[in-house]
């Protein structure tokens, strides 16, 4: 869909431009296919997470910016915390049932960001033993319970 | 109200029809297949797909009775809410910040009642999944009614 295209040329933009920081777009993997981001992220300083380097994956359907992306952590160094599971998947509500069109990119790294800033103890998620054995690869097919707002 | 079902015009059938009217009866052979019926219309029906809430899309005819009723309200609702053209005087809203695009001189822009402007045609994509601003995240249906209240 054309306008979904522009937008992410937008954004694109923007994010190269402006990137939050400790966040940066892989523009190698924007320019293979437009519809799949790789997005390095770094621990911020004076957290748990310092100087670690992460990565993530954004997946963007033809309905996107009106249906949230399919965002996960990829690669060797998935963090550890108790709202990121050991296969990459997040429990994050604007991913799914509190997405809105005025989110973008830069502002979903901005939340992961402050989601791994505020973290005070390195630990998975209590049941993912289980989850990792039983979920969708896609993550928008779960039915996240959202039940600690503190992290 | 009342412009929901644009009705097809369907006068172009009957000018060709006409057209052919003056050539007959001038002896000419007659086309094996002068006027029959038109052939069964062969395209697949196509039936509408609503979203009943984000990230889900069901077509018309797999909604529950609760969810043809979410759909009918919002469509009603949505034809309540204030439109305008742009005409630059706004310095507030710049941006629609759906399609990351400025406004223009005559985009046709439609307002919600906590002031936030869109392009109509991305809100009303948009209000169609969710019934909330995308930047505030007011409900539009419990704002829209106190206006109604107070007023």
């Amino acid at each position: 869909m054309a306008s979904m295209e522009k937008r992410l040329q937008k954004e694109l933009q923007a994010m190269t431009k402006d990137p939050p920081p400790g966040v940066q777009v892989d523009q190698e993997s924007c320019s293979r296919v437009m519809n799949e981001w790789i997005v390095d992220l770094e621990g911020a300083t004076g957290t748990l997470y310092e100087a670690e380097k992460f990565q993530l994956q954004f997946k963007f359907g033809s309905k996107y910016p009106f249906d949230s992306p399919q965002v996960t952590f990829l690669g060797p160094n998935i963090p550890i915390h108790p709202h990121v599971y050991s296969n990459g998947h997040i429990c994050l509500s604007i991913l799914t049932e509190d997405w809105s069109p005025a989110l973008s990119v830069q502002s979903v790294c901005l939340s992961i960001v402050s989601m791994l800033s505020s973290c005070t103890e390195k630990k998975r998620p209590p049941d993912n033993a289980i989850y990792v054995k039983t979920c969708s690869k896609n993550p928008k097919k779960t039915r996240w319970w959202y039940h600690d707002d503190t992290v | 109200m009342g412009n929901c079902f644009q009705s097809q015009n369907s006068d172009d059938i009957s000018l060709l029809r006409g057209s052919d009217a003056p050539d007959n009866g001038h002896g000419q052979e007659p086309l094996p297949q002068p006027v029959g019926p038109p052939p069964p219309y062969q395209e697949a029906e196509v039936v509408p797909v609503y979203h009943p809430s984000p990230n889900v899309s069901r077509p018309a005819s797999q909604l529950t009775e609760e969810e043809q009723i979410k759909i009918a309200q919002r469509l009603g609702l949505i034809h309540h809410l204030p439109m305008g053209v742009y005409d630059g005087t706004s310095k507030k809203a710049k941006e629609c910040v759906i399609c990351m695009c400025e406004f223009t001189f005559g985009d046709t822009l439609r307002f919600l009642p906590c002031m936030h402007a869109y392009h109509k045609d991305c809100i009303d994509d948009w209000l169609m999944r969710s019934f909330t601003c995308p930047s505030c995240m007011e409900p539009v249906d419990a704002a829209l009614l106190s206006t109604y209240e107070t007023s």
